[in-house]
Parts: C-alpha cells; sequence; structure tokens
C-alpha cells in the first residue's frame, strides 16, 4: 500500500488545484452566457440554408447529374450498386419478395419456418430450433410476415457480404502487425462514427434502395467482423503455433491448421456480432429505402403511432432474439475440442436426417399449398398488440404522471434549459473559448487544440446552433447515464449474485436495436428532446454498467482488503478506494456511454428532439434542405470526434503515470 | 572449432532482440551487463556469441537461470527465431542457408522439437498430432497413422490414440510431445525444458523415458533444463549459459570438479559430489608413509561406487588408467567427498 500512497500525495494538490480553475472557470462561463444571453448563437431557421449547406446542396445535385455518365459512376459506383442489387434480389426472391412469374418467393411461410427449424437445429440444439421457428412464426402473427422476411434477407445479404469482406482482412490483419496498424485507426473510426452519419451520402452515390443499405450496413459491420477474427487469430496461444512451425508447415498450412481451428470460437463470436450489427443497421437504413420492419417503425414515429410502432418494434425484437440466440447457441456448443461420443454422434445424424427430411416436406408443401405458402390471414393479433400497448402507455402516463411528465419536466427545466442557454443560447465564440479551455484542462494541450479546430469547423458549416443543441442532450443524457450507470455498475461490481441476475438483461440489452427504444419513449414522454435523452440513457446504459462493473471488479483484492483491515465503512470503502482505483474504467465507461448517446440523440431528432438529427431527416425528404441534411451528418461526425479525442487523451493522461 | 563429423556445430551465434540489433554484435557494448545494455541501447542481447559442437548421438544439455537465453538459443538453432548473426550446421549443412522451402523440409524431416509447455493442438486426437509433421509433409493418411502408432507404442501412450489431448494428464500430454518429435525419426531432437511443468514423481519418470528412448535410438539431443540433477542424469556434456553466454561447457564432472566460476559453482553446490565424480579428480601419489594395497580400480569409477571397495581395502587403492596407474585413493579420501569437506 505505501507504494500507492506516496503518488497520490504527489498528485493530491494537483488534482485539487485543476477542479478550483475548473469550478471557477464554469462560474464565469455561466455569469458571461447569462449576460451575453441570446446573441450571437448564429440560429439557422430550419428552412433556411447557410452558404456552406446550399453549396453542399449544389454538390450534391451535381454528383446526382453524373450518376449516369460520370466515369466513377460508370465503371464503379454503379456496377458495385447492380451487383448487390441483384446479390440481394436473390436472397429476397427467396424468402420474401415474389419470385419471377410467380407470386410467392421460392420458400412460402411454412419452408421459411421448416428450413429456419432444420439449420438452427444443425447449429445448435433441439430446443433452439423450436424457439426459433416460433419467433419466426410470432412475427408471422403480428401480421409483417413479408416485412419480417425482408428484414431477415436484408441481414442475411449485408452479413454474407460483411463477413465475406470482414474474416479475410480480419485472418490477414491477425497474422500481420503492419496490416493491423493500418486498419485499427479506420476500425476505430467506424466504431465513433454514428450510424446517421453515412447513410446519406450513401444514397447519394448509390440511390435510395437495398444496395445503399446493404453498403451501410456493411460499413458497419464489417469492422466488427474484421475486429474478433484478427483478435481470434492474435488470440491463438503461441506455443501451439510455435509447434506447429517447428515441424515444417507452410503459413497456409498453420493458418488452416491451427490458427483458424484454434480461433474458431472468437470468430463465431464475430459472426454472432456480425449478424446483430447488421440487423439493427437494417432497421435504420429504412431511411434510405431498405424494406422490411423499419420502414413501419420509422412510420409509426413519425406520425406518432405508438401503437403500430410497438408492433412492428416487437417484431424486430423476436428476430433480434432468433438471431442471437441461435447464433449464441453455436458459440457454446463449442466449448470443448473434444467432439461427442460415437453413439451421440450417430443419434445427432439420425435426428438432423429426420429433421432435414421434416424441413423438404415444409418446404414443399409451401410451393404447392396456398395455405403454406401465404402467412393466414386469420392468425392476425396485431390490432390486439397495437391495442394493449396503446392502453399500457396510456395507463402509465396518466396513472405515473408524476414518474412520466415529471421526469420529463424535472430534466428539461432543471438541466437541459440551463445547459443550452448556456452552451447554444449564449454567443458561439463563448462557448468555444471555454470548451477549448477546459479540454486543456482536462485532456491536455493537444485536446484543446483538435476542439477549437471542430468547433471552428461547426461554426464554418453554419449548423452551430443546431450541433450545440444535440451537444446538449448527448451532455444531459450522459451525465443521467453515468449517474445510473454507476450506481448500478458498482452494484454488480461488488455483488456476484447482481451481476449474476443482470446480466442476461444487459445482455440483451444491448442487442437490440436503437430505434427500437425510441418507441415506448415516445409513448411515455411524447415528442419532445426529453424522448431523445431517455432512449439515449436506455440505450447506452448496459454497456456503461458492463464497464463499471468490470473494473470495479478488477480492483487488486488486496487494496480492499488493506482498506477494509483499516476499518472503513462501505460507503468509503466505494468512494476513496474502488472508485477511484476504477479510474480508468470509468472514463473508459464515459466514452462509451458518450459514443451511444450521440449515437441515439440524433436519432432522437425523429421525435422531437430537434437538432442535427432532424436536419438529417428533413435533409431525406426534402430536395431543397438536402445540403443541410448532408452537412447535418458531418457535424454529428466532428462532434463524435471530438468527443472522443478529448475522453481519449483524458484517458491516456491519467492512466499514464501508473506505468 | 567447427568439425565436420559433428552432428551440430554452432559458431559465434548472437541474437540481439530490439532496434538495431546488427549493430550490437561484437561491438564494446555487447560486453555490458544485459540491463546496462538495453538501457543504453534498447536492445537485449538473449544470445551473446555462443559456439558448441555436438557429436552424433550425444546428448547436449544447455542450462542457465530463467532469463539466461537458453529457449531462444534453442530456438535459433532451429531457426524458429531468425538469429542475428552466426552460424549453425546441422550434418555438414549450413542452415543459415536455407531458404524457406529447404528449412521446411528440414523441419519436416531432420530435426525436431519438445516443448516446455507441450503445444499440441487442441482439436486434433493424439495420432494427428502425431501425424502432424507427416501430414504437412503430405504423407498419406494410411502410412502417417500406421507411423503414428508406432512411436505410441515407443512411448506408452498405446490406448489413448484416439483422445483429444485435454482429456490427458499433463506427463501423458508431454509423451505425446515426444511421440510427435520421434514421429519424423528425426536426426537431432531439441527438448526446451520439456518436464519443468511436470511433478517431480512424473518428471522422474520421464526422465527414464528419455533415457531408454536415446539407448533404443541413439538421437543427437540438444536438451534444455534449469535442474541440474536433471542435467546430471542425461546430458553427456553440459553448457552453462548466464546473460546469454556460455560460461562454461564439459562433463558433469569437469564442471563439479572446476567450476569456471561463482555462477557455475552456486548451479553444482547441492550436488552430492560423491555421485558425479570418479576416482580420477582425486587419485593422488603414494605418500611416503603409505604402502599400496595392491588392488586396482578403474579411473572412471563413480565415487560412491567405489566406496564400499576401497573402505574395504585397508589402505591406498590403485586408479587405473589404459593399463597404467595414475594414483592412489584411501578410504579418508572418499570420505572426504562424501562428507562434502574440501572440493577435489
Ligand atoms: N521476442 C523477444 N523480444 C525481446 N526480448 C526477448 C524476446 N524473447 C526473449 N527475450 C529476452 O531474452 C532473454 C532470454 O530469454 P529466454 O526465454 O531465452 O530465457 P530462458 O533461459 O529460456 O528462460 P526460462 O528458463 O525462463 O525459460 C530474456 O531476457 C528475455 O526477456
Ligand atoms: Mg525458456
Amino acid at each position: 500500500m505505501s507504494v500507492r500512497t506516496e503518488p497520490a500525495i504527489k498528485i493530491a494538490p494537483k488534482s485539487i488545484r485543476r477542479s478550483w480553475i475548473l469550478g471557477g472557470l464554469l462560474i464565469i462561463w455561466v455569469a458571461v452566457a447569462q449576460i451575453l444571453q441570446g446573441k450571437a448563437t448564429l440560429e439557422l431557421a430550419v428552412p433556411d440554408n447557410s452558404k456552406f449547406t446550399a453549396w453542399a446542396g449544389e454538390v450534391a445535385d451535381s454528383i446526382r447529374d453524373n450518376r449516369n455518365d460520370g466515369l466513377a459512376f460508370k465503371y464503379f459506383f454503379n456496377p458495385i450498386r447492380e451487383f448487390i442489387d441483384g446479390f440481394v434480389n436473390i436472397i429476397r426472391e427467396f424468402i420474401a419478395i415474389p419470385n419471377g412469374s410467380s407470386s410467392i418467393p421460392v420458400l412460402g411461410w411454412l419452408g421459411v419456418i421448416s428450413l429456419i427449424g432444420f439449420v438452427v437445429f444443425a447449429v445448435s440444439n433441439v430446443r433452439m430450433a423450436f424457439a426459433a421457428m416460433a419467433l419466426t412464426f410470432a412475427c408471422g402473427a403480428l401480421g409483417l410476415w413479408t416485412d419480417s422476411m425482408d428484414t431477415l434477407a436484408m441481414t442475411f445479404a449485408a452479413v454474407i457480404l460483411s463477413l465475406a469482406i470482414g474474416i479475410p482482412v480480419g485472418i490477414w490483419a491477425g497474422l500481420s502487425d503492419r496490416v493491423l496498424k493500418v486498419v485499427t485507426p479506420i476500425l476505430d473510426l467506424a466504431q465513433i462514427l454514428p450510424t446517421l452519419v453515412y447513410l446519406a451520402p450513401l444514397a447519394l452515390v448509390f440511390l435510395i434502395g437495398p444496395a445503399s443499405a446493404t453498403i451501410a450496413t456493411m460499413v458497419y459491420s464489417i469492422p466488427i467482423a474484421v475486429r474478433l477474427t484478427a483478435f481470434g487469430i492474435r488470440g491463438v496461444p503461441t506455443s501451439p503455433v510455435e509447434a506447429g512451425t517447428s515441424m515444417g508447415t507452410t503459413k497456409r498450412q498453420l493458418l488452416r491448421k491451427v490458427q483458424l481451428p484454434m480461433s474458431s470460437r472468437t470468430i463465431i463470436m464475430g459472426i454472432n456480432q456480425t449478424v446483430m450489427a447488421a440487423l439493427s443497421f437494417v432497421v435504420i437504413a429504412a431511411l434510405i429505402g431498405a424494406p422490411g420492419l423499419g420502414k413501419p417503425v420509422i412510420d409509426a414515429l413519425i406520425i406518432r403511432n405508438v401503437g403500430d410502432g410497438f408492433v412492428a418494434g416487437i417484431a424486430v425484437v423476436l428476430i433480434a432474439i432468433m438471431l442471437d440466440r441461435s447464433t449464441s447457441a453455436a458459440i457454446t456448443k463449442k466449448e470443448t475440442f473434444v467432439p461427442p461420443s460415437e453413439a451421440d454422434r450417430k443419434r445427432r445424424k439420425l435426428a438432423l436426417i429426420i429433421a432435414g427430411i421434416t424441413a423438404i416436406v415444409g418446404i414443399v408443401l409451401s410451393r404447392q399449398m396456398v395455405w403454406a405458402a401465404f402467412f393466414p390471414k386469420q392468425i392476425d393479433i396485431s390490432s390486439q398488440v397495437a391495442n394493449v400497448s396503446d392502453f399500457a402507455v396510456t395507463w402509465v402516463t396518466e396513472n405515473l404522471e408524476l414518474l412520466t411528465a415529471g421526469l420529463s419536466k424535472a430534466v428539461t427545466v432543471g438541466v437541459l434549459n440551463p445547459l443550452e442557454s448556456i452552451l447554444a443560447n449564449s454567443p458561439w465564440y463563448l462557448t468555444i473559448t471555454m470548451i477549448t479551455l477546459i479540454s486543456l484542462i482536462l485532456g491536455g494541450v493537444r485536446s484543446a487544440i483538435v476542439s477549437a479546430t471542430l468547433l471552428i469547423a461547426v461554426v464554418a458549416t453554419g449548423l452551430w446552433y443546431d450541433t450545440m443543441i444535440t451537444f446538449t442532450q448527448t451532455i444531459v443524457a450522459t451525465m443521467l447515464t453515468m449517474i445510473v450507470g454507476v450506481i448500478v455498475g458498482v452494484w454488480i461490481g461488488r455483488s456476484v449474485r447482481a451481476e449474476r441476475a443482470l446480466r442476461p438483461i444487459l445482455d440483451a440489452g444491448q442487442t437490440l436495436p436503437a430505434f427500437v427504444y425510441l418507441i415506448p419513449m415516445l409513448g411515455f414522454f411524447g415528442p419532445s428532446r426529453f424522448t431523445a435523452i431517455a432512449t439515449g440513457i436506455v440505450y447506452s446504459i448496459p454497456i456503461v454498467v458492463k464497464i463499471v462493473g468490470q473494473g470495479i471488479r478488477e480492483v487488486p483484492v488486496n487494496m480492499v482488503e488493506a482498506a477494509t483491515s483499516t476499518g472503513s465503512t462501505k460507503w468509503q470503502l466505494i468512494t476513496k478506494v474502488q472508485l477511484p482505483a476504477a479510474k480508468k474504467s470509468l472514463l473508459l465507461a464515459t466514452n462509451q456511454g458518450l459514443i451511444f448517446v450521440l449515437a441515439v440523440v440524433v436519432i432522437g431528432g425523429f421525435v422531437g428532439g430537434g437538432g442535427l438529427g432532424y436536419l438529417v431527416l428533413l435533409g431525406s425528404s426534402k430536395p431543397e434542405l438536402q445540403g443541410k441534411g448532408l452537412v447535418a451528418g458531418f457535424c454529428i461526425l466532428l462532434l463524435g470526434v471530438m468527443i472522443d479525442r478529448i475522453a481519449q487523451y483524458m484517458v491516456a493522461r491519467n492512466s499514464a503515470p501508473k506505468h | 572449432m567447427s568439425n565436420n563429423s559433428s552432428a551440430i556445430s554452432v559458431n559465434n551465434l548472437w541474437q540481439v532482440f530490439g532496434p538495431n540489433p546488427e549493430k550490437i554484435v561484437d561491438s564494446p557494448d555487447a560486453a555490458l551487463p544485459r540491463a546496462e545494455l538495453r538501457e543504453k541501447t534498447g536492445n537485449t542481447a538473449a544470445v551473446r556469441d555462443v559456439s558448441f559442437d555436438v557429436a552424433p548421438g550425444e546428448v547436449f544439455v544447455v542450462m542457465g537461470l530463467s532469463g539466461s537465453g537458453k529457449s531462444t538459443l534453442v530456438r535459433c538453432l532451429t531457426r524458429l527465431i531468425e538469429p542475428t548473426s552466426g552460424s549453425v550446421v546441422l550434418d555438414g549443412e549450413d542452415i543459415m542457408k536455407a531458404n524457406d522451402a529447404r528449412l521446411r523440409e528440414l523441419r519436416r524431416t531432420k530435426f525436431s522439437m519438445v516443448f516446455q509447455n507441450f503445444g499440441l493442438l487442441p482439436h486434433r486426437k493424439v495420432i494427428d498430432n502425431i501425424a502432424f509433421a507427416l501430414e504437412v509433409n503430405g504423407v498419406s493418411k494410411e502410412k502417417r497413422h500406421a507411423r503414428a502408432n508406432e512411436v505410441i507404442e515407443l512411448v506408452g501412450l498405446q490406448g489413448f490414440a484416439y483422445a483429444y489431448p485435454e482429456q490427458l494428464s499433463g506427463g501423458m500430454q508431454q509423451r505425446v510431445g515426444l511421440a510427435r518429435a520421434l514421429a519424423v525419426d528425426p536426426e537431432v531432437m531439441f527438448l526446451d525444458e520439456p518436464f519443468s511443468a511436470l511433478d517431480p514423481l512424473i518428471r522422474r519418470d520421464m526422465q527414464t523415458e528419455v533415457i531408454r528412448l536415446h539407448e533404443e535410438l541413439g538421437k543427437t539431443m540438444v536438451f534444455i533444463t534449469h535442474d541440474l540433477s536433471e542435467a546430471l542424469k542425461l546430458g553427456d556434456r553440459i553448457a552453462i549459459m548466464r546473460d546469454g553466454a556460455v560460461v562454461q561447457m564439459g562433463t558433469a564432472e569437469e564442471l563439479i570438479a572446476n567450476p569456471a566460476d561463482a555462477y557455475v559453482e552456486d548451479f553444482t553446490r547441492d550436488v552430492p559430489k560423491s555421485h558425479v565424480l570418479t576416482v580420477r579428480t582425486i587419485a593422488r601419489p603414494l605418500a611416503d608413509s603409505e604402502t599400496a594395497t595392491g588392488r586396482t580400480i578403474p579411473a572412471d569409477t563413480v565415487i560412491r561406487d567405489a566406496t564400499a571397495a576401497v573402505l574395504d581395502a585397508n589402505g591406498p587403492v590403485g586408479v587405473v588408467e589404459g593399463g597404467n596407474i595414475i594414483g592412489y585413493i584411501k578410504s579418508r579420501d572418499i570420505l572426504q567427498v562424501v562428507g562434502g569437506g574440501t572440493h577435489a
């Protein structure tokens, strides 16, 4: 312990000084902002364009005009688009849309369910197979069979293409340090890129439709496949690799016979995460023409029809559960390298044959019989589900008004408005100066330079005011997320039982597409800025809780024991030992929280959040505002990079002296 | 130093890790202690200027404390790590000059390795682990399995051919490691602390096993260990390494009888000398007051084994080498060694 306390004493005066300066700075900021309230806010009315956004609109137009004759289009973008459109359509015609001259897809609903059952049985077990079939059937019962199949087909197409690129690149990055060095910054950037940012630019190049949606989904999910594959290859213990080399393997033999089989678990995990990422993106990609469940979700959000939104949202959740459970069951099955015994294998082979025959019967029926081809209209519980959710939401908002309206009002009046008046409604130069000074104190010179540069770039775009609105919401949502996340994180970090109870909920929370959370929040809080904030909080809490819990759990036992032996209370133990020791995790959690929140708050623009997300949405529907939408996406990117950089520099600064 | 009839001939081998390894070789800095060298240049000299020859059929043991460069040395010999400079001649062929294809061929047919942490492939059955080198060399399944079954028998793993490594105990896993190294019928085997991870009883079994295999098959072996009793049991000659350099090389007896410095002496301190030294090392001229008993004993008898005969003789016993008496010993000389008094 004595080794640890020494630097702490040395650092103490410095950090006290730092927080005094910070405090003083904040007071000055608040005071000056009060005096100069409403001046030089650079607010741009919604229907207006700035010089820059108008120019961006012209550029977009010229790109559009160039689409048929431009060389880049003719020989590069258009062929890619056609290839992907073709590929997606083959899969869609298989399960979702009419195939050629026939009025049904290759497989009718019974065929699809039989095939899903068989595939899930083959990769995991009977229970999962039946669960997957039931979940798929339920999507049909919600009256969304075709949309669900479209979502499935889109996800499947994007996953296949993502893996076809991601796994080879991941293997390469796993084998070569140089390749890893090249791809890492790209992967990092992709991870902090809010999803909404690249939809519009892609649609501009690849048109609105399945191709754009698929490419956007790939941009989102390829990094995940690359990262986990490289991680898996690098995680293979050195000794078998060395042993293999010592026996004279070629590089290819080593890869095929040693490295790939030994990293298969991690790679399958990567496939699972790629699938989940693709699904959540396919839903959002409805904004640029992805067919499927995203469309009813967005429609419901825009016309604020909570009941219908719920129905579509539930279908998304069902598909998410089905895909997640069946791909992760494949992971747990591979825990040991020892295959099952001969007898077990025979039994399984028999079961597979029976399942296969059943599936074939189902498929044939679905091509021959009307009842097995079209999902029966009689089975439709969508209106009941919509009514029940409407009723539930009404009940909650009426009877728990204190909780919903009260919470919303408290946060809006108590935190959001004051912060907005400081960040957005005071002169832009004041805000930039203050943010730069704060990041100088928190993250050092480099982070100050980065912040100033990015903020001035935002001013130059003309969307300063909207960016600050989004920034405000992001900060408020992150603060609330951190409060809840740290409390719950400390709890699961200290109690194994809590961790075990909450883990499934956290895992589930992480796999659901962000969009889905908007629906109930819209129901509870109506169209407002708080809805965006609440969705951001709900979406990012799982990741924050997990990181904090992990950090608390990793605090060395001897530190905790030493503190306990000196008679610390539980509170002292948490605040004086565990939280400070887990500082790095807290910073990391804040960083992740901010990035997650930003991605969702932006989407919250659709339901009254305003700010940049709203502009992106408007840009995609109003041609005269398309430039503004594109630039808004760019501002989201700038904001994301700034937040990430400050946080990274803070982490680097705070972990440096330890080593 | 190089010798045409050697199985392995290593000359001026260097392995430096760090930003500019070539610059360190033979530079004045190379003589610096390791920590200082790293401080000054950022490089670690893991192996410095090592030379030795191993005769065909010999078991050559390399010893040294942890971090002294043993593993690095043995990996350089098969170019699992590319040496910074120096030459390694195996069976008359300079392997530093071998291209990738030739190196692979050598690894598949001429030499093999056994690793401290086994390095088995967990996703393959015992038999397929053992047949791996043959498999990558394109030997048909039937042939390689036949060969694998032979070595399985040789190392006493009958009945486990179709088990998976994780189903075996540590000792059995290392038998798989041994069998795998034997499967290609190599000329030279490199064993890097093969038994360090095993508990003492199993370790003794495995040592006996290796001695038996060596007697049966007569392979040349380079055996790394940090356990002196293991070195004494197995090794014909022992090289002791410190900070990457060989500080002394010789038979166990030479090392114990004449340790080059305190480091070597430290290594040999706990060995019961009577078990290692031969009577030659304590033979002395007859003193004036003594008269020979007429009994004799061969010079290469270990002291322990000579004890009974010498005590029985009741007077100086002649030590015979090549038909001549080279000196005499008496019970007092033996008791001095056994009692651990003076060094011979
Ligand atoms: N790849 C590497 N890069 C840098 N330094 C290395 C590398 N491999 C080994 N070293 C250094 O070389 C030195 C010798 O290591 P080596 O593993 O050969 O020792 P060893 O004698 O086998 O030790 P042990 O008994 O612990 O196995 C050590 O100081 C080690 O830190
Ligand atoms: Mg070693």
